[in-house]
């Protein structure tokens, strides 16, 4: 039997585990025995089969990364296609000193900086998402304290909160707080300083509090 | 030190801690220290937001027909 025939059975059988993200490429192993580093290198061959697996693996990340920066679903699938097509055409320069996830990561999150740009849209461009200063959050010397937070956020309501962030907020808020990159990184994704990152960041995680909270008081209401 | 002055450094000292003033005022300040409970929450719950859903199926159909059109892989059957 053809080695692609068989690359391409394992690999299709644990094509949409979630819970790969913990494990190394290393011990990454698909199922039957054949580990994401073989599929790897036999993609890098041309093994269409073998990409067809690394699809299976990592199109729920790359997909839920397009669809929480753009907030749209068509968007969402057509960055996905072209994040997996420039994969496609690089795979062969991937020389594995970051992890494979960590690397399509990066070149996902280009191809929607890209395509925002693109755009022409004001998306990326932090400096003109900044809404107006507020002067008017929790800043005070005297007065009641606000309702805390704590214990009171589910997933969906974050997701949600995430969602109807002003554009150039969710962008900089999925990279660094669900997605986990460090303001240099970001900064030099984005073009801007990190001091720009940091406070923009901040603005994202103000903005989402409020939203939070106004969910929390209705569902309180709602009772 | 006030709070206005406290939250204005605060995006830039949340991660690594401020000057013995700025502890000094998150020490004795419900407010600031409140807020920054409530902003290291989010951050945390961010942390916890997995990859929920899987993209359509139409969008490996529309990956193995770029391959197809630019003949990097044969046609194929289709899966996904
Ligand atoms: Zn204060």
């Amino acid at each position: 039997m053809p080695q692609a025939t068989n690359c391409y059975r394992r690999c299709i059988e644990s094509g949409s585990r979630p819970e790969y993200t913990n494990l190394t490429t290393a011990k990454k192993i698909l199922a039957n025995g054949i580990s994401e580093q073989e599929a790897i290198d036999r993609a890098k061959q041309g093994d269409a089969e073998c990409f067809a697996a690394l699809y299976g693996l990592h199109k729920r990340r790359v997909y839920s990364l397009c669809l929480r920066m753009v907030g749209n679903t068509a968007e969402a699938e057509d960055l996905t296609q072209e994040a997996f097509l420039q994969l496609y055409r690089k795979i062969a320069t991937f020389r594995g000193e970051s992890a494979f996830s960590t690397w399509l990561h990066r070149l996902s999150v280009n191809v929607v900086l890209m395509h925002l740009r693109k755009k022409g849209l004001p998306e990326v461009s932090l400096e003109q998402t900044l809404e107006p200063q507020n002067e008017d959050g929790p800043r005070r010397d005297i007065g009641a304290r606000d309702n805390v937070l704590a214990g009171a956020i589910d997933r969906v309501n974050l997701g949600r909160s995430i969602e109807s962030l002003p554009p150039g907020y969710r962008i900089i808020f999925v990279l660094h707080d669900v997605e986990g990159y460090e303001h240099n990184e970001i900064a030099e994704m984005l073009g801007c300083s990190i001091g720009n990152s940091k406070s923009q960041l901040h603005k994202a995680r103000m903005k989402l509090r409020d939203l939070l909270k106004l969910s929390q008081a209705q569902r309180a209401a709602r009772r | 030190m006030t709070c206005a002055e406290f939250q204005r450094v605060l995006p830039y000292i949340i991660d690594g801690g401020g000057s013995a003033e700025e502890q000094q005022h998150l020490a004795t300040c419900q407010v600031c220290s409140d807020l920054i409970a409530d902003l290291r929450y989010i951050a945390e719950a961010a942390k916890l937001l997995v990859p929920m859903e899987d993209p359509s199926p139409k969008v490996w159909s529309g990956i193995q027909e770029s391959l197809e059109r630019e003949g990097m892989v044969k046609p194929a059957r289709k899966h996904f």
